[in-house]
C-alpha cells in the first residue's frame, strides 16, 4: 500500500496509508492528515487511488501544492515523489520501501515483506535516523543534568547521613541491606522506597512497602523526581536537588 | 532457604507464522530469565535466539562456578556485579549472532532481540536489546521497565509520532538496536526492586502487540500461578490474532506467609511436589 511520509526539513513528522479511502490534507483536524500550519489550508488538497494510479487533487489552495518543484492541480504520483505543502514535505513511499531506512543493501527487509515482519536498520541508517529525531528532539526533550549531581538532602528523620549523592541506577529507602538511605528505628520498613535512574537518565521514586509522597501527592505509578521536590516516606523528609 | 520465586514460561508459533523464531531460557538456580526474538531467513531467526539465549545463561553459569571470569565490554558504574555479568553475557551473545550471521553469509543475514532479568535478594537486574520488554506488576500498577530499541519508540520518544500513531505506524517493526548486527552493540542495563508479591513479566513483541496492559494486568493480577499466568497470556494474545510468535516468561515473588499460614503454605506445596 502506498504511504505519505510528512516531513518537516529533515525529520519524519507522521506517515499515512493511502487505501481504499482517500487522504485529504489541510490544517482543519478532520483531514486524514492534518498539517497545523498557518501556511497550509483548512482543506489543501488530498491523495487517493483511482484505477490503481495515486493521484493528488490540489483544492485551489492559497499557497499551492508542489510536486518535485511543480505547482499542480491534479497529478498522478509515483514512489519517490516529493509533494511540497508550506514548509512541509510529503513523501510518496511503497510502504514496502520505508522512507528510505532498511532498504540498503543487505538490509534485513525480506523480498515481499509481511505485516508484523521485523526489519533492523543496519548501522548507516540508524545513525541517520538518529541523527535526524535528534536534530528536532532537542526543543521537545529535556536535556539530562549530567554535570549535575543528583542528591538527596535529608530534611527530616533518622538516617544515617544527612546526604546522599544518587550513582546508582537503584538507590533503596530503608532499613534492608541494600538500602542507601539506611532508615533507623525498630519498626523502620526495610525497603520504604525505591529511586531508579533511567534510560533517559531522569530519576524516578516509586512505592515500595510504604507509599511516598512528593509535594504531598502519594506516588503509586513511578514518578520523574525534579530539582527540589520533597519526598515523604515512612516517617522521613528528603529533598531532592541537582547540585552543581 | 532460597527465595519464594514461582515462575513460568511458554513460546507459542502464534496464528499466522509458519515457524517459532523466539526462543527462552529459565535458570532458577541463579534467578536468570532470558528470552530472544530472532530474525533472518530460512531457519535463521531460529539459530539467532537459541544462540542469543544459550550465550547468556553459559556466560552467567561460568561466573557464578569463576567470578573472577573477565566481563566483555566496559563496567557499568552504578550498578551491581551481577548487573554488569548481564550485560557481559548480552555482549557476548551479539558477538555469537554477529559471528554466525557472518558465516551465513550477506543475503542470509539474521539478528535477534533479548530481554534477560535476574533477581538476587530483592534488587532484579535488566538487561536488553531491541523491542522485547519487560513489565512489574505491582498491587495493580504495572510497569514496562524497559524501553524499546525501535524507530516508533525513538519517535514518540521525542515528539514525532503520538501513541496512537505508532500503534497503526507500519514502521512498528523496525529496530534501530539489535544482537547480530553490528560487532558491537550498545545494552541497555537497568536496576529494579523485586518485593514480595511483585509480579514479573519479560515477553517478545508478539504479546505486546496484541494485547494492551490493561488485558496483561488483568491476567498477571488474577492467575494463581507464574506457569498459568504465561499460558492464559499466551492464549488471550493468540485470540486476539497471533500474527506473530509469542513468548512471556513470568516470574512471581511469593508473599511471604506467617505461622500458621506459611505452615499450611508449606504443606501444600510439598504435597503438589510429591503427586
Amino acid at each position: 500500500m502506498p504511504k505519505l511520509v510528512l516531513k518537516f526539513e529533515n525529520a519524519i513528522l507522521r506517515e499515512v496509508p493511502v487505501g481504499e479511502k482517500e487522504v485529504s490534507i489541510g490544517r482543519s483536524p478532520d483531514n486524514g492528515l492534518v498539517i497545523d500550519n498557518p501556511a497550509i489550508s483548512h482543506y489543501h488538497a488530498r491523495v487517493f487511488n483511482e484505477e490503481g494510479r495515486l493521484m493528488l487533487e490540489d483544492f485551489g489552495s492559497l499557497n499551492g501544492t508542489f510536486v518535485n518543484g511543480q505547482r499542480v492541480k491534479m497529478v498522478t504520483l509515483k514512489p519517490g515523489d516529493s509533494v511540497a505543502i508550506g514548509k512541509h514535505t510529503i513523501i510518496v513511499s511503497d510502504s514496502r520501501d520505508l522512507d528510505g531506512f532498511a532498504t540498503g543493501n543487505g538490509g534485513m527487509r525480506p523480498a515481499a515483506p509481511k505485516i508484523n515482519e521485523t526489519v533492523m536498520l543496519d548501522t548507516k541508517e540508524r545513525r541517520e535516523f538518529l541523527q535526524k529525531v535528534a536534530a528536532v528532539g532537542e526543543s521537545s526533550q529535556v536535556a539530562p543534568a549530567r554535570l549535575k549531581v543528583p542528591t538527596l538532602i535529608v530534611r527530616k528523620g533518622k538516617t544515617n547521613q544527612r546526604e546522599y549523592s544518587l550513582n546508582d541506577k537503584l538507590t533503596v529507602v530503608g532499613k534492608s541491606a541494600m538500602a542507601t538511605v539506611k532508615l533507623k528505628g525498630w519498626f523502620a520498613p526495610r525497603v520504604a522506597a525505591q529511586i531508579t535512574r533511567r534510560d533517559d537518565h531522569a530519576y524516578y521514586i516509586g512505592a515500595a512497602d510504604k507509599v511516598p509522597t512528593v509535594n504531598g501527592v502519594p506516588i503509586v505509578h513511578p514518578t520523574k523526581l525534579s530539582s527540589g521536590d520533597v519526598i515523604e516516606v515512612a516517617g522521613i523528609e528528603l529533598e531532592f536537588v541537582y547540585r552543581d | 532457604m532460597a527465595m519464594e520465586m514461582d515462575f513460568g514460561a511458554r513460546s507459542d508459533t502464534g496464528c499466522v507464522r509458519e515457524n517459532n523464531e523466539d526462543s527462552f531460557r529459565l535458570a532458577p538456580e541463579m534467578n536468570l530469565f532470558a528470552l530472544s526474538d530472532g530474525m533472518g531467513g530460512l531457519a535463521s531467526g531460529e539459530v539467532a535466539s537459541r544462540l542469543a539465549v544459550d550465550t547468556i545463561l553459559a556466560h552467567c553459569r561460568e561466573a557464578e562456578k569463576k567470578p573472577t571470569l573477565p566481563l566483555a565490554g566496559a563496567r557499568i558504574d552504578g550498578v551491581s556485579p551481577e548487573s554488569n555479568r548481564l550485560a557481559s553475557a548480552v555482549r557476548l551473545a551479539n558477538a555469537a549472532v554477529y559471528r554466525a550471521a557472518q558465516q551465513n553469509g550477506a543475503e542470509q543475514r539474521m539478528g535477534a532481540t533479548v530481554v534477560a532479568a535476574r533477581i538476587v535478594d530483592e534488587r532484579m537486574s535488566l538487561a536488553h536489546v531491541g523491542d522485547s520488554r519487560a513489565y512489574r506488576l505491582r498491587g495493580s500498577d504495572l510497569e514496562q521497565l524497559t524501553r524499546d530499541h525501535s524507530f516508533v519508540a525513538e519517535a514518540m520518544r521525542h515528539g514525532h509520532m503520538t501513541e496512537q500513531e505508532a500503534g497503526s505506524s507500519a514502521l512498528q517493526s523496525v529496530l534501530i538496536r539489535a544482537l547480530g548486527i553490528d560487532p558491537e552493540v550498545e545494552v541497555d542495563v537497568t536496576e529494579e526492586l523485586v518485593m514480595d508479591g511483585d509480579t514479573v513479566l519479560l515477553c517478545t513483541d508478539g504479546l505486546t502487540r496484541e494485547l494492551s496492559d490493561a488485558q496483561i494486568a488483568a491476567v498477571l493480577g488474577e492467575s494463581d500461578d507464574a506457569q498459568e499466568a504465561a499460558e492464559r497470556l499466551i492464549d488471550l494474545a493468540k485470540q486476539a490474532g497471533g500474527g506473530d510468535n509469542i513468548t512471556a516468561i513470568v516470574v512471581r515473588r511469593a508473599p511471604k506467609l506467617v505461622g500458621a499460614f506459611a505452615r499450611i503454605g508449606r504443606l501444600g506445596r510439598w504435597i503438589k511436589n510429591s503427586v
